[in-house]
């Protein structure tokens, strides 16, 4: 499926997300390793 | 009747090599249990593993032991039928789809005599953080139950079972994964008229229950009667204690979760490393408030892993059925197979000992079409076993040339879960005819004469080497 890759902003770790179900939504991602919860605009980084 | 205490106890009796029993402190939520398994699987073992003393989700010694990779072989997956380690291949799933196609109603017992039923927990007493629940791999969230949650569907009133992820988020809170299908159904229809939707979680029951649940039975099937037929014994139910009779649940269970998934609700979900043995993205799924949890005396947590267990699952559970539908058109087909290799479902193996032009390939394009999950299926002679990948791959090699033994599918629907799907479900897939040209003259394998090698087999017996 495709995905897109995000970095958390605060602890900058690395994952990645269903893009139909969240890229260009407002819906929140959380981070798996720190369980930030955050809009996708504020990753450092976007990759798709 | 059947339960996870009667499988272990059997296990340890019969075939006490196939277990391993850990009695030093282990934290299932620092990976601790996942980092054993991969350890042995790295040298090529695959016990089940009973952990005495497992850490549950506080920190503390678990009152309940830890019971996982336990169909991580498909001998044990037979043991859990009534069948011999003997009968693990073709046996084993044509017996499965056997008995999957049959109906045993369940009975219902009163609460007072269900073992579910003997520890009750509901409201605030309900916590999760009493079992160890485990976080199997870097990319997850957090721990996660890998379990059988269970649906009534409120038109047909049927009841579904199936495996599916569950995220723990909160003492009684989960996140909870459902492909498109059954389950997935359910719970759009409750959506659909803002109700929410019951769920009752099966944690630990007797394996074949975990078998059971993978059943392909139609929509309208109460798995209930599917899986009585499957395990060999009427299900054994008794009233839920959110919903009395309106939602019976598994007399037998050593322990189960209900709660409800609310209507029309979602969050992010995972990644999950998932069966495929890479992580399934991030998703946007439903949660499940915990209601009540209910437990035996001397329960078992359990377990299923993703790699290779759920794998074996998937391959013993359709093998059978994939088999039969192909030998109604092709009754020359001699074994199926899904190796392990290809995640139990995304490769297909088939023998056949041809008789007609092009029946390699119709029997093929059969098992490429059944269901979306598989995607490349490889045809081979009936002198190659299917289960041995490493003759099916010679096969491939000495039999087949690509250019008019490889054929693509375009455009059809793929396995979601694939990563090589670039979309979302349009895929592809591919049949290899590995079989020997049909009607012309083709090499002969080599070999010792059998009177040399019976000759000469006391000399080696003699020396202890054979």
């Amino acid at each position: 499926m495709k995905i897109f890759n995000v970095v958390c902003p605060k602890c900058k770790e690395k994952f990645y997300a269903h893009w139909a179900m969240f890229r260009h939504k407002k819906i929140n991602l959380v981070c798996p390793y720190c369980h930030h919860s955050f809009d996708q605009e504020e990753s450092p980084l976007i990759e798709e | 009747m059947l339960n996870m205490r009667g499988y272990l106890d059997l296990l340890k009796k019969q075939h006490p090599d196939d277990l391993l029993v850990i009695e030093e402190e282990i934290n299932p939520a620092d990976f601790e249990v996942t980092a054993i398994i991969q350890h042995l699987m790295n040298d090529g073992k695959y016990p089940a593993l009973l952990f005495t003393r497992p850490l549950n989700l506080k920190g503390e010694v678990s009152k309940f032991p830890l019971f996982i990779n336990v169909l991580s072989t498909r001998e044990r997956c037979a043991f859990a039928m009534g069948m011999d380690f003997s009968q693990c291949k073709l046996p084993l799933a044509l017996e499965y789809a056997k008995r999957e196609e049959g109906r045993i109603p369940p009975e219902v017992i009163p609460k007072d005599k269900a073992p579910v039923k003997e520890v009750i927990k509901v409201g605030d007493e309900a916590d999760l953080r009493e079992f160890p629940i485990v976080k199997h791999h870097y990319m997850n969230p957090g721990p996660y139950i890998t379990m059988i949650p269970i649906h009534l569907d409120l038109e047909t009133k049927a009841y579904n079972a199936a495996f599916l992820r569950m995220q723990y988020k909160g003492p009684r809170k989960l996140g909870i994964h459902m492909a498109p299908r059954h389950n997935f159904e359910i719970v759009r229809r409750h959506d659909a008229k803002n109700l929410p939707t019951p769920t009752v979680v099966v944690i630990t029951h007797h394996p074949a229950f975990s078998l059971a649940a993978s059943n392909q039975a139609p929509f309208d099937s109460d798995d209930y009667a599917v899986m009585g037929s499957i395990m060999g014994e009427p299900m054994r139910l008794t009233p839920s204690e959110t919903w009395g009779e309106d939602f019976m649940v598994p007399a037998d269970a050593d322990l189960i979760i209900e709660g409800e998934i609310p209507a029309n609700y979602r969050e992010a979900e995972g990644p999950f490393g998932e069966y495929t043995a890479y992580f399934g993205p991030q998703l946007y799924r439903p949660i499940i408030e915990v209601k009540a949890i209910t437990h035996c005396h001397n329960a078992i947590y359990h377990d299923v892993t993703t790699v290779p267990e759920n794998q074996v699952i998937a391959a013993v559970t359709m093998e059978g059925s994939f088999y039969s539908k192909v030998k109604a058109v092709i009754p020359t087909v001699k074994s199926l197979h899904f190796p392990n290799s290809g995640c139990g479902r995304l490769n297909c193996y088939i023998s056949i000992d041809q008789r007609f032009e092009g029946q390699a390939k119709h029997a093929a394009s059969l098992a490429a079409t059944l269901i979306n999950l598989v995607k490349n299926v490889i045809v081979v002679d009936g002198d190659i076993d299917p289960f041995n990948e490493e003759q099916v791959l010679f096969a491939v090699a000495t039999r087949m040339q690509p250019a008019q033994d490889v054929d693509i599918i375009k455009n059809i629907t793929g396995n979601n879960l694939d990563p090589s799907v670039p979309g979302e479900l349009m895929g592809s897939k591919m049949i290899i005819d590995a079989t020997k040209p049909f009607g012309r003259p083709f090499e002969e394998l080599l070999a010792v004469p059998k009177k040399a090698m019976d000759r000469i087999k006391p000399l080696l017996q003699k020396k202890g080497l054979i």
